[in-house]
C-alpha cells in the first residue's frame, strides 16, 4: 500500500481546508490548507476542477441528490466498519504532493496511497484530521505565498506550479 | 430479472455536453445508454483503455481501500431510473457477509471495471429506455462515435 515511510507523530502538523480558489484560465482549483493553530501559515495545492468541486461540496456541506464518489467511499467504510483515522500529506516530488490515508478496522491499520484531493475530500466527509509532515512543509516552495495568493484572489491569474497529477 | 451488460464504450453527447456510457447485453439485442459527467466518463474511459495513471485516481483509491481489507466487489446492478437519474447497487462480500451499497451508476461501473466485476441491469430499466426517440438517436450515431472500444 505504502511507498512512503511512516512519519512519526511529532512530525505531523494539523491543517484544515481554508478555502478553494478557482483558476479559470487553466480550469484548475487551488485548495488552500491553513495551519490549525496558525491560520497565516498556508499551503496551496493545485487540483483538477472536478477534484476541487468534490472538495467544495464537502466544505460547504452540500447535500447532493445522489452520492458522489467520495460519499461512496465513506459509505463503503461505514458498511465495512472501517474508520478513516487521518490523512497525511506525506511527500512532495517534482511539485506533486502525495497523500496517505490511514484507516483502521478491528485494530488492523492500513495506509493507502492517495492523491491529496481524494484524501482531503474524504477527510472533510468523515471529519478526520488532515496533517502535513514537517518534511513536506520544509520542502515546499519558499516564495511568499500569502502575497502571491492575495494577488491571485484579486486578479485570478497565475500559473500552476504544483499541479496534482 | 436482471441482464448482464457489457460496457461497450463511451460517446460524447454534444447536445447535452455530456458523455454516454453505452451498455449492451451479450446478444447485442438490448442497449442501455447512461448519461454521465466529464470526470465520471474519464474514470470509466481510463479503465476501458487500460490506462495506468501516474497517481491513483478516485476509483483506484476506492479499490485500494476495499483491497486493504479483502472486501470483494461481486457485482454491480443498474437498478432504477427515475427523473432521468439512474440508481445502482454495488454488491460486496467482506468477512463472509454480503453488503449492498447505493451508488451512482458511473461510480459503480468505474469500480466494476477495475475489479473485473460483472455489470447487470434490471430489465425494467432496459425496457424504460426503449423509447422510439432514443433508438432513433442511437441509430443516427456512426460506429466511429463508439471509438476503438466497440469491438
Amino acid at each position: 500500500m505504502s511507498t512512503v515511510e511512516q512519519p512519526k507523530e511529532q512530525d505531523l502538523i494539523e491543517y484544515r481546508v481554508d478555502r478553494i480558489l478557482e483558476e479559470p484560465n487553466t480550469d484548475t482549483r487551488i485548495v488552500v490548507l491553513a495551519r490549525q493553530d496558525d491560520a497565516l501559515d498556508t499551503l496551496p495545492i493545485w487540483v483538477g476542477a472536478a477534484e476541487g468541486n468534490a472538495i467544495k461540496l464537502a466544505l460547504d456541506t452540500t447535500i447532493t441528490p445522489r452520492p458522489m464518489s467520495h460519499d461512496l467511499i465513506k459509505s463503503f467504510a461505514e458498511h465495512l466498519n472501517i474508520t478513516i483515522q487521518r490523512v497525511v500529506i506525506a511527500d512532495v516530488k517534482s511539485s506533486t504532493y502525495y497523500a496517505m490515508v490511514h484507516v483502521a478496522s478491528k485494530g488492523v491499520e492500513r495506509t493507502i496511497d492517495a492523491r491529496p484531493s481524494d484524501a482531503i475530500s474524504l477527510a472533510l466527509r468523515t471529519h478526520c484530521p488532515i496533517y502535513i509532515t514537517r518534511d513536506v512543509l520544509k520542502r515546499r516552495s519558499t516564495t511568499n505565498l500569502d502575497a502571491w495568493l492575495a494577488k491571485l484572489e484579486s486578479k485570478d491569474i497565475g500559473t500552476p506550479e504544483a499541479q496534482e497529477t | 430479472m436482471i441482464t448482464q451488460m457489457q460496457v461497450k464504450g463511451l460517446m460524447f453527447d454534444p447536445y447535452n455536453n455530456a458523455y454516454i456510457v453505452v451498455l449492451r447485453d451479450e446478444e447485442h439485442s438490448d442497449m442501455l445508454p447512461i448519461w454521465v459527467g466529464k470526470s465520471e466518463a474519464g474514470a470509466i474511459s481510463m479503465s476501458l483503455e487500460n490506462v495506468t495513471p501516474p497517481r491513483p485516481m478516485t476509483h483506484d483509491f476506492m479499490k485500494s481501500l476495499l483491497d486493504a481489507y479483502n472486501a470483494k466487489v461481486i457485482s454491480v446492478v443498474i437498478t432504477d431510473l427515475s427523473e432521468h437519474t439512474y440508481f445502482a447497487k454495488i454488491h460486496l462480500t467482506y468477512e463472509d457477509s454480503e453488503y449492498t451499497v447505493d451508488a451512482r451508476p458511473s461510480d459503480a461501473i468505474a469500480l466494476a471495471l477495475r475489479c473485473n466485476a460483472p455489470v447487470f441491469a434490471n430489465d425494467s430499466v432496459i425496457t424504460k429506455q426503449s423509447s422510439e426517440e432514443l433508438e432513433q438517436w442511437l441509430e443516427n450515431l456512426k460506429p466511429d462515435d463508439f471509438g476503438k472500444l466497440d469491438s
